[in-house]
């Protein structure tokens, strides 16, 4: 099965949704135990709230799939239109200096490709079953869009310079 | 892929991970590598304990600590040569090698060249950051001549760059790749194929380094995938790497030629271990 098809069938929609909330989720994680190992706590709990609420959505699909089968895909066949699921980000946009706001920006731009990701399949898929549980989908993320922008609005605003370090990692010889 | 039956249990990536956390710098595209190797294991369903990681020293050779199979962190350029022995012994067990340039391609490079001629079923992934980062930033074989940010090489090396996929070519390597650890599912798919392939594979992965060569993080807007399917001509596998720029990614030079492997399977009586040693 193609990774194309598989956006057209319901089992395969439901197998991207599902890798598409646990890649997040294993990314924020992964961003969290970071942070935490160069002692940046605040930025490290921040990234662990939102692996928790990527592992509540993922359990939320799980549970919608249950009647299924879902095929085992690839890592690299996703139909995702790049290589990582929307709402992974790259690793690269990470400091061990960042700020919560720049966390939320950062969590705020994966929550709109994973908005954008079920839009698209909202009006591309060729199974109408497909396209109204993406359209949901893309409108359950467009609440998650919604609820970080106000969430980002109470965080302190990054401060200039940011990034100094007065002990930084790169020591002179 | 027969491995990825959804009936079955399959295997994820968390299942090759271990607890401990990385200390690479946040944003290091180490981290996208060690996500590759351990969702590769997960697609090719591997037994822990056939898998064997072994590495040397720098950043990237702190991977076997993280990862939950067998592992070996040994000595600085000498995880090749460790490779090559564990296959010999064992060849039934899964030999992943992996390593940094430093590591690899300077004091480490003499290994690596035999190990190509040699042809042995071990895959070698070098993650690339064209940089000592361990040791905070000097110049390594394949940095870029004009590199003046290292206190060493304050003019820049002045050197041409070492070109690992042309090495490999011609030293005999049979499986020759490249990848991007900022695409890691792409790694992944190549590194499903290096391992399934018989005979020595090699594995470059472009991996920035943050902290030391900031400037790496434009190396997203740099690659892009070979536009050709991989050759098993090796002058072909030439030209095409010398007409690229080292952004490439994808198989590069894919070709069949016989496994070396011991010739006995390392039992033996001691009339024969004295006529075959010459003791």
């Amino acid at each position: 099965m193609s990774a194309r098809a598989d956006l057209d069938s319901l089992p395969g929609f439901l197998a991207h949704a599902r890798a598409l909330e646990e890649e997040a989720c294993a990314r924020y994680l992964e961003l969290a135990d970071a942070m935490a190992v160069h002692h940046n706590d605040e930025v490290a709990a921040l990234f662990r709230e939102l692996a928790s609420l990527s592992r509540q959505h993922a359990q939320e699909i799980l549970a919608m799939a249950s009647q299924h089968t879902l095929p085992a895909i690839e890592p690299w066949a996703f139909a995702w239109g790049g290589d990582e699921g929307p709402e992974t980000g790259s690793p690269q946009d990470l400091h061990y200096l960042m700020t919560p706001a720049q966390a939320l920006e950062l969590a705020l731009g994966n929550e709109q490709r994973g908005q954008a990701f079920y839009a698209r399949v909202g009006r591309e898929s060729a199974s109408p079953q497909v396209r109204e549980l993406a359209q949901e989908f893309a409108e359950e993320e467009a609440g998650h869009v919604a609820a970080l922008e106000r969430w980002l609005a109470r965080a302190a605003e990054t401060p200039a310079g940011w990034a100094d370090d007065p002990d930084p990692p790169q020591m002179p010889d | 892929m027969a491995e990825l039956n959804a009936q079955q249990a399959q295997p994820v990536a968390r299942d090759y991970k271990s607890e401990v956390k990385p200390v690479w710098c946040p944003g290091c595209g180490h981290f996208g590598v060690l996500n590759a190797i351990t969702k590769t294991l997960a697609a090719l369903a591997l037994p822990r304990e056939q898998v064997a990681l072994i590495s040397g020293i720098g950043c990237s050779s702190r991977v076997p600590a993280y990862t939950d199979v067998y592992g070996f962190h040994g000595v600085h350029g000498r995880a090749v040569a460790m490779g090559v022995g564990l296959k010999a012994a064992r060849p039934d067990l899964t030999v992943l090698v992996a390593g940094g340039d430093g590591d690899g391609f300077s004091i480490g490079a003499n290994h690596f060249l035999h190990a190509c001629r040699r042809n042995i079923d071990i895959t070698y992934l070098v993650m690339d950051n064209e940089v000592y980062g361990m040791t905070k930033g000097q110049a390594s074989p394949t940095t870029a001549p004009d590199w003046m940010h290292g206190s060493m090489t304050p003019s820049g090396t002045r050197m041409r760059a070492f070109q690992p996929a042309a090495i490999a070519l011609a030293a005999g390597a049979t499986f020759i790749a490249r990848g991007f650890s900022g695409q890691p599912n792409d790694v992944v798919r190549l590194l499903v194929a290096a391992i399934r392939h018989r005979g020595f594979s090699f594995l470059q992965v472009l991996s920035p380094c943050p902290t030391y060569c900031p400037e790496q993080r434009d190396w997203k807007l740099a690659v892009r995938a070979f536009d050709e399917e991989p050759t098993d001509d090796a002058a072909e596998a030439a030209r095409r790497i010398q007409r690229d720029d080292g952004m490439s990614t994808g198989m590069l030079y894919v070709a069949d030629r016989p496994v070396w492997a011991p010739e006995h399977d390392g039992a033996g009586d001691l009339a024969t271990i004295e006529s075959e040693c010459l003791i």
